[in-house]
């Protein structure tokens, strides 16, 4: 059985929104949890799907767990060692071993350097190798992601969107990181790259033994690609299990009905739409924080227990590794 | 009716075409233009302080006043007292060079660190510096001027000090925007994820490689206010004295004479002026356009 | 069958990239047209045309050189007219092996003769809505000034009272929840789902015969995805709309459409009825249309956990376009028989069944097309 490569209990993030200098020095100042309370573990050689819509807190959770930026409060053990509270200085050796792909595919993407000057900037971070040593990696760099040599004289303007996304997966696998967490890996490529992508980083994971936190709104994919899936709604985790379960038998009503839209897209039949609230974020709720879309609660009758200020519903265990956060789940 | 022709053969890419092939002709003129005022003021420079002269700049020859130039042995013409205008020229350099290397060495340094603080960091600093650059730009230059001459003494090298440190407002402001814009990119996570140190990501990733032309344009902007201001001092009397020569106070020397219909004494290092200040200007301006003008248009 | 509503013969629409001294042939020679009351659903991934083509259709192409070939035919009950009549006036081309090489175009001359030809049109015959709804609406006004004043100037409603209350029928209409206080929201106040059931009321509410949607649920989470693709299907039922429907998402474009055109590389290369074209166990189809019903992960290929069926190679950019097949140096399905066709011969349109074009070697109706 594989290490236990990530391990995340209770992460909090808040952001406080600034309303000014005056209601600052009177300490006024709203939070808005855009974490809130999550826990989760990725082993070695899996990959765990986070998904949610847009505001529901998965890319801060990407950024979060990398320490990228400082969390509120929570644990994040990394490969057995706790970093939550690591200086910036301790964190450094660190952060060869966990990298971020990001959403946008011209992060750490100089637009003034080569491809070439970009690889071999991150070959020589953490290590010091030959010049040899340099030409011999990138060529295997390229071979792992698939581009071709006259790629490394162009500059990231005259790549593709494809080519730009692959010289990204490039540029962090040259400090061979063990970990890596992929937000929004495919979301701005054509559908017809998006699959060679997908099959890039499965091969990797294959080849290499990589642990991935793949973070989409790309609900087939992630369920393809993943062993398990994580379901966030406005900063928590609804729902957890494999991702099997949560596909075809989910039980939170907010994962039934993000697997149901994507039936929906492509169903021929026509519904009458169910009439559905706008969600404010900034709004505290009290009780269960999915009460106000939830169809199960119109259904029951707006039954009080959903919207008790005390408590919110916790993850219940529902057999089989598989969480719910819902009273009637 | 405009023409669009698609040029035979198979599409090159464009930024693999060198510079002078990719860039607008008036920019190359413009930066030509530019660095030959460049080339023509280090070398005079060179010369006054070596003090290889054509003619000793202060020796009078009241035989000769107001000679137009090309006169034999007077390459450029005498003043008003028989100077030899060449040489006073050459010399008028002095007042302005090194000076003004100072306000744009203070101005360029302190404004990018100014700079970097208040867009790498951002928060506090970024509001404290933009406080602190707006206070700045309010004052008039001149003002700030004319009080440290009559607070210190007229020295040009003190003016120069605060001619630099009113230009630091526009250089932090433009880095602190490159920074802004650049973070939205993901640019500066992205590399602090690889793991990249900080001073590696500030110098290397953002000042060499992002900001590096927007310093060199600021630079020849800041010499040609610079010398737009020793020149202006000294003809107020407020900067060089007589009978050293500077170019401005040799305009108003000359000044006298110029409605006698002398008007050479006076137009020539007028002359000299226009011609720097434009320069340097159009080296600013060409080099602007060329290097951070839209690639590829 | 009846006349088209909107009839598209070989439209070329090129831009030119003064960086690399070469054409974009964004749009190189497409012909589709549009029934009434049908959704024709235009599939394809960028580079293909497939916004352009729209963008020339309403005549919102403004880069040079633009349109520079082809005839648009509305053919509504108010109007009747080439849209592009009198272009070769303006634009002269020079071919060199059957390939253009030289445009010149009096950009100002036909840009008069275009406003003249639109008006009348644009707006009001032909609606648009785009993909970014939030930033397709003037963010300094109400939701429901920019109602009124469309109706007030598309339709024969012109008394303010009214027209209010027009547009307050329309909101419900597009199921926005409370319409008359959605009304004074701005939108930067409303989420994105409900901008763009904002911008459809904008767009129906001057009565089009034609409706335009350039990736209308692009951007928008998936929940809200659906609900506007719902809401498009029952517009569609109770208005009965003509509509040319945009979009790389082939699940949307399956939803809504009752013909399809699928779009690579400037042209069209597979049109036909939607279940036909998009059928799972089709035999006769278009290797890109295959290749990219492939790449979107199945149920059975997740079940399965198996690798994607990826295509090879890029996406083609329209500057480079090849002699040949525009697909050749990606296609799976070439055979011996067809190479020497598929590399050097660009294959037309060819039907292989009633309704069912294929622009491909492979298949024995286009050779005799």
């Amino acid at each position: 059985m594989s290490r236990t490569i990530l391990d995340v209990t209770d992460l909090r993030k808040d952001y406080s929104q600034r309303r000014g200098l005056i209601s600052m020095l009177t300490g006024q100042e709203r939070v808005i949890p855009a974490v809130d309370g999550v826990s989760f573990y990725l082993r070695e050689n899996e990959t765990v799907g986070l998904v949610g819509e847009s505001g529901c807190g998965k890319t801060t959770i990407g950024r979060t767990v990398l320490r990228l930026t400082d969390p509120s409060s929570g644990r994040i053990v990394f490969d057995g060692r706790d970093i939550t509270r690591l200086s910036r200085a301790e964190l450094r050796p660190l952060r060869r071993e966990m990298q971020m792909i990001f959403q946008d595919l011209d992060a750490g993407l100089n637009p003034k350097m080569r491809v070439q000057a970009i690889l071999r900037e991150a070959l020589t971070v953490y290590e010091r190798p030959s010049d040899a040593e340099i030409a011999r990696r990138i060529r295997e760099l390229l071979e792992q992601v698939n581009l071709k040599d006259s790629k490394l004289a162009n500059f990231p303007a005259e790549l593709s969107g494809g080519e730009k996304r692959r010289v990204g997966i490039a540029r962090v696998l040259a400090v061979r990181p063990r970990l890596i967490v992929a937000d929004e890996p495919t979301s701005a490529l054509d559908v017809s790259i998006q699959a060679q992508v997908v099959n890039l980083l499965r091969d990797l994971q294959k080849h290499l033994g990589l642990a991935y936190l793949f973070i989409s709104h790309d609900l087939p994919v992630v369920e393809l690609v993943s062993q398990k899936v994580a379901v966030m709604y406005l900063g928590r985790i609804v729902e957890m299990g494999l991702a099997e379960s949560i596909a075809h038998q989910p039980r939170h009503p907010y994962t039934r009905i993000l697997w149901s839209s994507l039936a929906d897209k492509r169903s021929t039949e026509v519904r009458e739409p169910r009439a559905w609230g706008v969600f404010d974020f900034e709004q505290p709720v009290s009780g269960c924080r999915f009460a106000p879309r939830c169809p199960l609660y119109q259904d029951k009758g707006r039954p009080a227990v959903c919207t008790d200020p005390a408590s919110e519903p916790p993850l219940r265990d529902a057999g089989k590794g598989h969480v719910v956060a819902c009273h009637f789940g | 009716m405009r023409r669009y022709v698609q040029s035979p053969g198979s599409v090159g890419e464009f930024s693999q075409l060198p510079l002078w092939q990719r860039a607008a002709t008036l920019d190359l003129v413009y930066v030509g233009y530019g660095l030959l005022v460049v080339a023509l003021v280090l070398a005079s420079y060179l010369l006054g302080a070596l003090g290889w002269l054509p003619h000793d700049p202060q020796a009078m020859n009241v035989g000769l006043i107001n000679a137009a130039p090309f006169t034999p042995g007077h390459l450029l013409g005498t003043d008003f007292l028989g100077r030899d205008l060449q040489a006073r020229l050459i010399l008028g350099i002095q007042a302005y060079f090194l000076p003004g290397l100072l306000a744009v060495t203070i101005s360029v340094v302190a404004g990018s660190v100014l700079g970097i603080l208040a867009g790498y960091r951002g928060g506090w600093f970024d509001t404290i510096i933009t406080y602190f650059d707006n206070l700045l730009d309010s004052f008039p230059r001149l003002v700030l001027i004319l009080l440290v001459i009559a607070s210190f003494k007229p020295d040009i090298y003190y003016v120069m000090v605060v001619v630099g440190i009113t230009g630091m407002p526009v250089i932090a402001n433009l880095i602190a925007g490159k920074i802004a814009f650049l973070r939205q990119t993901n640019f500066i996570e992205a590399a602090h994820a690889l793991g990249l140190p900080a001073h590696t990501v500030i110098l290397k990733h953002i000042l060499w490689f992002n900001c590096r032309a927007l310093l060199v344009i600021q630079a020849t902007l800041g010499m040609a206010e610079a010398i737009l201001v020793e020149t202006s001092l000294s003809y107020l009397g407020f900067g060089v004295q007589e009978p050293t020569p500077s170019w401005g106070n040799m305009v108003q020397a000359g000044a006298n004479y110029f409605l006698q219909g002398n008007f050479w004494p006076s137009t020539a290092p007028a002359l000299a002026i226009l011609a720097t200040i434009l320069g340097f200007q159009l080296l600013g301006d060409g080099l602007n356009n060329l290097l951070e003008g839209k690639r590829g248009r | 069958m009846d006349a088209p509503l909107l009839a598209v013969e070989n439209l070329r629409t090129y831009f030119y990239s003064r960086a690399k001294r070469a054409f974009i042939r964004s749009v190189d020679g497409v012909s589709l047209h549009v029934a009434p009351g049908e959704t024709l659903g235009i599939v394809g991934e960028s580079g293909s045309g497939k916004s352009v083509t729209a963008l020339s259709a309403a005549g919102l192409v403004s880069a040079a050189p633009g349109v520079i070939g082809g005839r648009i035919e509305l053919r509504s009950h108010r109007a009747r007219r080439n849209l592009l009549d009198g272009l070769e006036r303006y634009v002269r081309v020079k071919e060199r092996d059957g390939r253009i090489m030289a445009v010149e175009k009096d950009d100002r001359g036909w840009r008069r003769r275009a406003e003249a030809l639109m008006e009348g049109v644009r707006g009001k015959e032909i609606a648009m809505i785009f993909q970014n709804p939030r930033s397709a609406l003037n963010p300094y006004s109400t939701i429901g000034t920019q109602l009124v004043e469309t109706i007030r100037l598309h339709t024969s409603v012109k008394g303010g009272r009214e027209a209010k209350e027009r547009a307050i029928h329309w909101l419900e209409r597009v199921r926005i929840d409370s319409p008359r206080l959605r009304f004074d929201n701005f939108p930067f106040g409303m989420s994105g789902g409900m901008c763009q059931r904002a911008m459809i009321a904008m767009a129906l509410s001057a009565e089009p015969s034609l409706l335009i949607a350039d990736e209308p649920t692009t951007g928008l989470d998936v929940t809200i995805q659906s609900r506007i693709v719902d809401l498009l299907a029952q517009l569609k039922t109770e208005t009965g709309i003509t509509t040319l429907l945009i979009s790389h998402d082939i699940s949307v474009i399956q939803r809504l459409s009752d013909r399809i055109a699928v779009m690579y590389g400037g042209t069209v290369v597979e049109t036909g009825r939607a279940a036909e074209v998009l059928a799972p166990q089709a035999q006769v189809r278009h290797p890109y249309t295959a290749a990219l019903l492939a790449s979107v992960p199945s149920a059975e290929a997740i079940r399965r956990k198996s690798y994607l069926q990826a295509i090879e190679g890029e996406v083609l950019d329209t500057i480079e376009v090849p002699r040949g097949c525009r697909f050749y140096a990606r296609c799976n399905r070439v055979t011996e028989a067809v190479r020497q066709n598929c590399a050097g011969l660009e294959p037309p349109l060819g039907e292989v069944a009633p309704g069912h074009k294929v622009r491909c070697w492979l298949y024995p109706a286009a050779r005799n097309a």
